[in-house]
């Protein structure tokens, strides 16, 4: 059982009403709000350890209430969106949403964002530098990987990917924030190097390249480490 | 705009003088610098048949300054021979018989080859001409079929009869109730006088086939001019005529009259004014028709969310897992709001399309991802089928937009489970050769009967045998087919017939990707 709080700002009642549900059997708890403004006294009142954010607010942007979020907080946000929107979905991941999920969704994809969400951004517990997905290890003080036990051979570049990734595993991870960290700011829209980054790392880390379980690929956005 | 008639006469003559003087006169300098020249050699050399030299100048003539001046080369030749070279010298008489046959001779052939030499250059210039015609009726013809609105035809109307006048033209469509309609070169600027100016000639348009000649106030003439023919009218063009004045802009204005009476009679022929009025028809009924659908779709789809989601928090509920007919009939909420969502969503789609046409971000993509997606979607539609995935691992990624040919592809694979035995395999892969992929979908379902068989990627399109059983918008193959040809793709399907599956196979062009120079540094 959780006892986190989730700060849930949508302007449906109906949606609130299930999801302060969902969230309850989960063992959170939950706050509402019905709008942009209501939201964000709550969450400067009582500030909350998730907020699940709905984009179509009638009093405000959704970008510009993750702006005024992230000018004074940290807390995760998960941005409920609808399809086909794949350059907003950068956009609001680019401003600091943590991550998405595109409506109509089924709850148990939810709470699994959310719980992904919650956890701290990056394991690294003292004295043990060692970040673990799975059957997938990484350890960032020798900067060496093994897999199921078995060690990686990974080039720098890789090592870098596989890193940024593993560090937010189950979250979404923008192809332009990769590039950022791993290129550096001036080759943004090269993304097909990084494609091929990802093809030669499948090859490495998956039973079937060709079938993705662990290094997910979200069309459009970005990448997904599994948990 | 008005002239001094002693001003106009007088450039008339100049003109005329320009026009038939001046190429006599270069052909006889052409005969001159030929005498010179072979006077000059002549003080060298004993030089005989000196007359045939003189086809030189001849033919030059004929292709450079046309036939007249041609003829008057071969005499003025003739005449240089006799005078220059033929004893007696400096004397027009010519003693020797033989000479005598070969001046006239020399006359006569010179004469015959000039006209050839003139005809074949005639033939040249209207050979060039044609085949820019040609091209010009290709390229409007091209866009004439791909027109869906009235704005595309009055596009393609405008940019052909740009391209055959040669001048910067902006044509204005006249709006069916009379008025000035858009200027349809929005990405021009148009001077105001000329707008006022169109105006006037759409007022007067009744009574005659008015145009005038304004001057836009920075220098530039406009020819403003209606474009109609017998019964059809295409609105009204204005011409830039650039900043000449006077004689030139009135050639110019001839030479527009009539390659637009042609024009003009060439759409006439294409029956563009019947196409151009049903386009305004079908936009405005579709445009009603997708607004109405958009509306609608998005009105069903708000309460979709709260329904699935709470499908899906009551199956999770502790209360309900100890009794598994609360969770089967849970199970059911959710498929069925599943397939509600998937309709909804048919209809915003295809009313997006048609509203707005497929709008492409294409990247990179590799293709594995966009099976591997499509298939992940559907993985509670497919929990009944035997899926099996075939993808090679050396793949050339392909340049298209990820997010379409994803729903194009799982609009396939939705079919292929709906329109087959639950149990029955379904075999999704991916091949490529030198130009292309090929993303596949093979089923062992219920096949392709007759009209089926063409009408499969007509929008509403039902094959009889399932509309009442199998639930359907009637979209998912039409849909698909917009966003794999949006994407440069081609779609088609294969079936051996009733009960012996079908093949749905999108190719894709593969492109050459750009050389991963970044990799430097990189021994992975």
């Amino acid at each position: 059982m959780d006892s986190s709080t989730i700060l849930v700002i949508d302007d449906e009642l109906h949606i609130r009403q299930f999801l302060r549900a969902a969230f309850e059997f989960e063992g959170f708890a939950v706050q509402e709000a019905s709008d942009a403004e209501e939201g964000i006294r709550s969450a400067t009142l009582k500030p909350p350890d998730l907020i699940i954010l709905d984009l179509g607010l009638p009093d405000r942007d959704g970008s510009s209430v993750i702006e005024r979020l992230r000018s004074w907080s940290n807390v995760p946000i998960i941005v409920l969106t609808v399809r086909s929107r794949e350059r907003e979905k950068v956009r609001l991941l680019e401003l600091g949403a943590d991550d998405y999920v595109v409506k109509p969704f089924g709850i148990g994809e939810l709470i699994a964002r959310a719980r992904a969400a919650l956890r701290p951004r990056v394991v690294i517990p003292p004295g043990d530098p060692v970040i673990r997905v799975g059957l997938l290890e990484i350890n960032l003080a020798t900067r060496a990987g093994t897999f199921d036990g078995k060690r990686l051979v990974l080039g720098p570049k890789e090592y870098l990917v596989l890193q940024i990734l593993a560090q937010h595993a189950g979250r979404v991870v923008t192809r332009q924030q990769i590039m950022k960290q791993v290129w550096g700011g001036s080759h943004l829209d090269d993304t097909h190097y990084l494609r091929i980054v990802v093809r030669n790392l499948r090859k490495k880390i998956e039973v079937d390249p060709t079938r993705p379980r662990i290094l997910l690929t979200e069309l459009g956005v970005g990448y997904r480490l599994g948990t | 705009m008005r002239h001094d008639p002693d001003q106009d006469g007088r450039t008339s003559l100049r003109r005329r003088l320009r026009n038939s003087v001046w190429p006599v006169l270069k052909s006889l300098a052409l005969v001159g610098v030929t005498t010179i020249g072979l006077l000059i050699l002549d003080q060298f050399f004993a030089l005989r048949h000196v007359t045939l030299v003189y086809l030189v100048p001849v033919v030059i003539a004929a292709t450079k300054l046309g036939i007249v001046p041609a003829v008057i080369a071969a005499i003025a030749g003739g005449g240089a021979s006799a005078f220059f070279f033929y004893p007696p010298i400096y004397s027009f008489l010519v003693q020797d018989p033989q000479h005598l046959i070969e001046l006239p001779l020399f006359v006569f052939v010179a004469i015959v080859t000039g006209h050839l030499a003139t005809n074949l250059k005639r033939q040249a210039e209207l050979a060039r001409r044609r085949e820019t015609e040609v091209q010009d009726l290709y390229a409007f013809s091209r866009q004439l079929a791909a027109a869906h609105t009235a704005s595309d035809i009055y596009t393609a109307i405008r940019q052909h009869l740009t391209s055959i006048i040669g001048r910067r033209t902006i044509l204005f469509e006249t709006a069916p109730r009379g008025g000035v309609g858009a200027t349809l070169s929005n990405e021009e600027r148009v001077p105001e006088r000329v707008k006022r100016e169109t105006e006037a000639v759409i007022g007067r348009r009744k009574d005659s086939r008015s145009d005038s000649v304004v001057d836009d106030g920075e220098g530039h003439l406009w020819l403003v001019r209606p474009v109609a023919g017998k019964v059809e009218d295409f609105g009204v063009l204005a011409i830039d005529l650039g900043q000449q004045a006077g004689a030139k802009a009135d050639a110019i204005r001839q030479r527009v009259d009539t390659v637009l009476d042609d024009a003009t009679s060439t759409l006439e022929h294409l029956d563009l004014g019947q196409a151009i009025s049903e386009a305004r028809v079908r936009s405005e009924t579709e445009a009603l028709r997708d607004a109405l659908i958009g509306s609608v779709s998005h009105q069903l789809r708000t309460p979709l969310v709260s329904i699935l989601g709470a499908a899906t928090v009551i199956s999770r509920a502790p209360g309900n897992s100890s009794d598994p007919r609360l969770a089967s009939l849970a199970d059911i909420l959710r498929d069925e709001v599943d397939r509600l969502n998937s309709d909804v969503q048919d209809l915003l789609d295809a009313a997006l399309i048609s509203s707005k046409g497929v709008r492409l971000e294409s990247e990179w993509v590799e293709p594995a991802d966009i099976v591997n997606t499509a298939i992940d979607r559907r993985q509670r539609l497919l929990a009944g089928h035997r899926v099996a995935l075939d993808i090679p691992t050396e793949l050339p990624f392909i340049y298209v937009d990820p997010i379409l040919l994803e729903q194009a592809l799982g609009q396939i694979v939705d079919n292929a489970a709906k329109y087959s035995q639950p149990g029955s395999a379904i075999q999704v892969a991916v091949r490529s050769d030198s130009t292309s992929v090929i993303l596949s979908v093979k089923d062992e379902g219920f096949g392709l009967v007759g009209e089926e068989r063409t009408r499969l990627w007509e929008r509403f399109f039902r094959g009889e045998r399932h509309a009442s059983n199998v639930s359907g918008s009637g979209l998912g193959l039409w849909i698909a087919k917009a966003f794999v040809t949006a994407n440069g793709g081609e779609i088609e399907a294969f079936s051996e017939g009733a009960g012996r599956g079908t093949i749905v196979s999108i190719r894709l062009p593969a492109s050459e990707a750009p050389k991963p120079d970044l990799m430097v540094g990189d021994d992975g």
